[in-house]
């Protein structure tokens, strides 16, 4: 099977009332597997969007995203469910954790989405947070972890339902230099030790061009 | 994602905010609780009339009378009814209808219901009441197998008699029962009555006087005005013996017999009377020796009413059981439940407003929240899902403290009811019933209506777009 991301002549367009704005236009890029990517820009110049339409969150308005084999333009809103569930993980800038979850709740969560039993998803959820170097985080809630601390968290969640593809969007964006450098080096680690495939959005382009395989550039919502 | 999961989660969402869920399931405990006691209400009055009627025997008996105009009939446009009247004498009863009766299998019991007036005396009471005529078979059927005191006569000849708790009543004798509480009035108090026991009536002398029509009229007319000494009436006064009392009737429960005395059935043929019920007997003209103006009858199982009355019809006589009007009774209690029911659901309709604004405002809260939970892989009937066990849990917590609190208000009603508005001395009696259906019926109906309440929230949470829940704040 055809392990690449093929996107092709991908355009998104937001509408506000009358007035069309356009996030992304026909950007056709390729994402080799198991390989780090890098994709800065501008703010507004589409880098969520881009992540957003790979994670199946939202669908394009024109191009295709050719991820396995399938174009997610064409999935039914089921099909992207099982997308999301199974094909990638995604981090945020803002952790997007759920506030009343333990740490340890909030990376069972996707588990119990895809229906692993509750024996085996607590002992997954426990060798994750160790993983990401939080094993004595298990009962703290998001607002007693530090922002390194909760991005990791949030690092764990995304790989709980083991996907092959991470979408990082700005995940350093919160955080002091040498915490960033830390969560950096977790995705570098993840890329490297388990051949996932990074994409992440940054506005640094120092890091970007330290760690990743390649750069996307974009501007206006096109690659550069 | 199965259903503990998504009920551990339900829970956890509304121990979050646990003000707001309370306070919204308070709404759903009074809407049910509303609803349950009206309800309730409904079917304890339903019960009430309906044991009253069944301990009364009004579902196993009827009323035999001489042919009548089929009112039923009549109201149909069929006047057959009428011209068969025209044509032909209605047919009498006579100890032979009454024959053939007794032989229809089914029947238990049949004998001639009638009653005449007499003065009765007990030592130095007197009161004047309505003496019956009455087999000592009745003895197997309620009230008469629960005596007061006493024992029912065993036999149809026998010179014992039964008497009513209220004929003695009305004699001054108040006669005391341990189950009722019986106390005396100011009034009785003051005339100096007291409490008896009951077995201090028992195998008293009661004698009995009762007029009849003087037969031994002068040759000329014109002597009745001239005999000072004539009367038209002469009195003769009999003595029996008191051997059992019939209880205190409530007066929920209805009692057909109208005696204050009963007398076995032979023993009453000797007894002379004026029977006013048929005018005949006063004029003494045209009446049928051995006619009565009404049958009892008795059947054996309530489902042999309908053929046992079909086969006394073919006999040429009319049939009245109360039973003919179970049908319209049922149908005027079913309108009665669903006012009660109708009141009782508005007060749910307002929980279930109350349910969409909580399940709404948790939405507006959550929206962040739900936006993770699709980044995550969670689908739209898993979101929806969630919402539903959120509203099901309401319902449930409401239904079961609801149907507590309808129960407990209940109670207090019938408590100020037995209290305030009934005599102090009224028997036990329970104006509410909490039939299993109603019980199961009211949590059900409290889930179904949180459900439909959470219908929208949950189809508006699963509709959440998660690009902008995610930018939510």
């Amino acid at each position: 099977m055809d392990k690449k991301i093929r996107i092709k002549d991908l355009t998104k367009i937001y509408r506000k009332g009358t007035i069309e704005i356009p996030a992304l236009q026909n950007v056709s890029i390729e994402i080799e597997p198991g390989r780090f990517y890098a994709i800065v820009g501008k703010s507004g110049c589409g880098k969520s969007t881009l992540l957003n339409l790979i994670g199946g969150l939202d669908k394009p308005t024109s191009g295709s995203i050719y991820f396995n084999g399938a174009d997610l333009a064409e999935m039914s809103r089921k099909d992207l469910v099982i997308h999301r569930r199974y094909n990638v993980g995604m981090i945020f800038q803002s952790f997007n954790l759920i506030l009343s979850q333990t740490a340890l709740e909030n990376i069972i969560l996707p588990m119990i989405f895809t229906g692993i039993p509750k024996r085996e998803r607590i002992a997954k959820g426990k060798i994750l947070l160790e993983q990401v170097g939080l094993a004595d985080r298990i009962t703290h809630i998001p607002n007693e972890l530090s922002g390194g601390e909760a991005q990791r968290v949030a690092i764990a969640r995304a790989m709980a339902n083991e996907p092959e593809v991470i979408l990082a969007d700005e995940p350093t964006g919160n955080l002091d230099s040498q915490t960033s450098e830390e969560i950096v080096n977790l995705l570098v680690k993840l890329n490297k030790d388990k051949g996932l495939t990074i994409l992440m959005v940054t506005h640094d382009l120092e890091t970007a061009e330290n760690v990743s395989d390649k750069i996307i550039r974009l501007k206006d919502g096109m690659v550069i | 994602m199965n259903l503990a999961d998504m009920t551990k989660m339900g829970f956890a969402n509304l121990w979050r905010t646990k003000l707001r869920s309370t306070l919204t399931i308070l709404g759903v405990i009074i809407g049910i609780g509303a609803l349950a006691s009206m309800v309730s209400f409904g079917t304890g009055m339903q019960k009430n009339f309906t044991d009253a009627f069944k301990r009364s025997d009004l579902f196993t008996s009827m009323n035999v009378t001489p042919g009548e105009i089929n009112f039923n009939e009549l109201s149909h446009g069929d006047l057959s009814s009428i011209s068969n009247l025209m044509n032909k004498t209605p047919e009498p009863l006579t100890d032979s209808i009454l024959e053939r009766i007794r032989e229809i299998k089914g029947v238990a019991i049949a004998f001639p219901e009638e009653t005449f007036p007499g003065r009765v005396k007990i030592q130095h009471e007197e009161t004047s009441t309505n003496i019956q005529p009455f087999p000592a078979h009745m003895a197997e059927y309620h009230p008469f197998n629960e005596l007061l005191a006493g024992s029912f006569y065993s036999d149809d000849s026998s010179k014992n008699v039964i008497v009513r708790w209220e004929l003695l009543h009305n004699m001054g004798l108040i006669v005391d029962d341990p189950d009722l509480n019986i106390r005396l009035t100011k009034e009785d108090s003051i005339n100096g009555r007291q409490i008896i026991p009951a077995d201090s009536i028992i195998g008293k002398t009661i004698s009995i006087t009762t007029a009849t029509i003087n037969r031994d009229l002068p040759k000329n007319p014109l002597g009745i005005l001239m005999n000072r000494d004539f009367q038209p009436f002469s009195e003769v006064e009999l003595e029996y013996t008191i051997s059992g009392i019939l209880k205190r009737r409530d007066e929920f429960a209805l009692f057909r017999f109208r005696g204050g005395v009963f007398v076995p059935l032979e023993t009453a043929r000797s007894i002379p009377r004026l029977n006013f019920s048929s005018v005949w007997d006063i004029l003494n003209k045209n009446r049928k020796e051995g006619a009565y103006s009404s049958f009892y009858v008795r059947v054996n199982k309530m489902e042999e009413m309908t053929r046992v009355r079909e086969e006394i019809e073919n006999l040429g006589v009319s049939v009245f059981s109360i039973s003919d009007q179970l049908a319209e009774m049922k149908r005027a209690f079913i309108i009665i439940d669903s006012l009660l029911g109708a009141i009782g659901t508005v007060a749910l309709i307002i929980a279930g407003l109350g349910i969409i604004n909580t399940m709404i405002m948790s939405i507006l809260e959550r929206t962040r929240e739900i936006g993770i939970m699709k980044a995550v892989g969670g689908s739209e009937n898993q979101i929806k899902t969630i919402f539903f066990v959120e509203a099901a849990f309401i319902g449930l917590i409401g239904g079961i403290f609801g149907l507590g609190l309808g129960w407990l208000v209940t109670r207090i009603a019938n408590l100020i009811v037995k209290t305030q508005l009934m005599d102090f001395d009224a028997p036990e009696m329970d104006l509410f019933y909490f039939p299993i259906w109603l019980i199961l019926g009211a949590i059900g109906f409290s889930i179904l209506v949180s459900l439909a309440a959470g219908l929208y929230p949950a189809i508006r949470a699963a509709r959440v777009d998660p690009v902008k829940a995610l930018r939510h704040d």
